[in-house]
């Protein structure tokens, strides 16, 4: 039987690991920063403590919206720029973003929560497992029905796969419940959402999912 | 280069772009002399790479990783790098420098070289700026990399980063890019040949450069970092 004397850690023992640090990826237009717009106000109105580190390709642009949002302080945004190879920093040569991650942990240290969205990709890039604990991939409809069927690594490999824009399906004449199909066929055990993100719907079952899996709380 | 195939292939993996220093997101003022239309085409680049080489590398950053490569202990090493800040006027150089140099110096923290975890830690604690040639000349030597290997090392590393560059901002072709790499061994050579000079007695020469990159700070679109 364990008792008090053998589970008591010194608290010099204890090292602390830093905020959980999840990737967003995904193509142009796709949806991230909007994905960010909706998580960020509900996470921190559950009481995460957060901050953004955004990889824009030729602007700022990005690293902006947030930080002139409203939606979280702007010193708690930061962007890396990326030299035109936007999955260079975020897989082959992540320092960039990982001294940022780093930049933020000191500056707030009680931070629970970084987000790294990556610039506007493909559907080929994919994070660096020493740069994040956990990735999305965000897609949607508009940018084709197809994708899914497609298979690309960011598809395939990321730990939770966001379809975005589902409302647009019947304009683009995207067949929602092929995606749907091609989605589970493509994913298998590992779980994909669907949302729209400028109605918030899907938004509460992404945010479940960040902490199950990421915040180890729920 | 060594006969050692252990040290070749050490000088092979540290020299090679695929070892993570955040290198990629700087163009050294390569992005706005393009926007400013002074570097048009790839006997720009060229030529704007051998001016750096001469006029800043050789008788500035060389000297520099130098004396961090035999540096005795971190203080002094630390002493150098607040030379070295002091030297660099543009913002944007000087900022970059240290962002490039603390990328690297991470990947060698973690990687245990030698020192570099120590360095770092005075680096983070403001104890030290972390200037990419100190924390070169550092690392090469704990990578245990001779210092004429590690300038050879550092030289090939500041070419290829603007070659690099150069090339997708659209300015030379894979192909091009190699031609002028091989020409510019020459430059290199004749770099690695000068008399070496101590820290206090470095200097860089490269205005239209830095005037570039000082402009680089205002430009709206843009894909580096300097």
């Amino acid at each position: 039987m364990r008792t008090e004397a053998t589970i008591r850690i010194a608290p010099s023992a204890v090292k602390r690991i830093g905020p959980a640090r999840v990737g967003i990826g995904g193509p142009v237009g796709s949806g991230k920063t909007a994905l960010i717009e909706a998580l960020v106000p509900r996470l921190i109105g559950q009481g995460y403590d957060i901050a953004v580190v955004t990889n824009d390709i030729a602007t700022r642009e990005d690293a902006e919206r947030l930080q002139k949002s409203g939606l979280i302080a702007p010193e708690r945004v930061v962007g890396v720029e990326t030299g035109a190879c936007p999955h260079t920093v975020i897989r082959e040569d992540p320092t960039l973003n990982l001294e940022a991650v780093d930049l933020l942990d000191r500056r707030f240290p009680k931070l629970d929560l970084v987000i790294v969205e990556s610039g506007g990709d493909n559907l080929a890039s994919t994070f660096s497992l020493d740069l994040v604990d956990y990735w999305l991939f965000v897609i949607d409809i508009a940018g084709g029905g197809d994708i899914p069927r497609k298979r690309g690594p960011g598809v395939l490999q990321c730990d939770l796969l966001v379809v975005n824009k589902t409302d647009l399906a019947p304009h683009v004449r995207v067949d929602m419940d092929a995606v749907r199909r091609d989605v589970a066929k493509a994913r298998g055990p590992k779980p994909a959402l669907f949302t729209n993100c400028l109605t918030g719907e899907g938004i509460d079952a992404v945010i479940a999912e960040l902490r199950r899996s990421v915040l180890l709380d729920a | 280069m060594s006969a050692d195939p252990g040290k070749f292939l050490a000088a092979l993996q540290h020299g090679d772009s695929f070892f993570p220093s955040g290198g990629v997101a700087f163009s050294l003022g390569l992005e706005a002399l393009r926007d400013d239309r002074r570097v048009t085409d790839a006997a720009g680049v060229e030529r704007m790479i051998a001016e750096q080489i001469a006029g800043r590398w050789a008788s500035c950053d060389r000297a520099f990783i130098a004396a961090a490569h035999g540096a005795a202990d971190l203080d002094s090493l630390a002493t150098i790098d607040y030379r070295l800040d002091a030297m660099t006027l543009a913002r944007e150089l000087r900022e970059g420098s240290r962002r490039n140099g603390a990328a690297l110096l991470r990947v060698h923290a973690e990687l245990g070289t030698p020192r570099a975890a120590d360095y770092r830690a005075l680096v983070r604690g403001d104890a030290a700026r972390g200037h990419l040639p100190i924390v070169q000349g550092l690392v090469l030597s704990g990578a245990g990399l001779e210092l004429g290997e590690a300038l050879g090392i550092a030289a090939h590393a500041f070419t290829v980063g603007l070659l690099a560059a150069a090339l997708r901002l659209g300015l030379i072709g894979h192909v091009g890019a190699q031609a002028a790499l091989k020409r510019l061994h020459g430059v290199i050579t004749v770099a690695l040949s000068a008399p070496l000079p101590a820290p206090e007695d470095a200097h860089a020469f490269t205005p239209l450069t830095e005037i570039a990159v000082m402009r680089h700070e205002t430009l709206s679109g843009r894909l580096f970092a300097n």
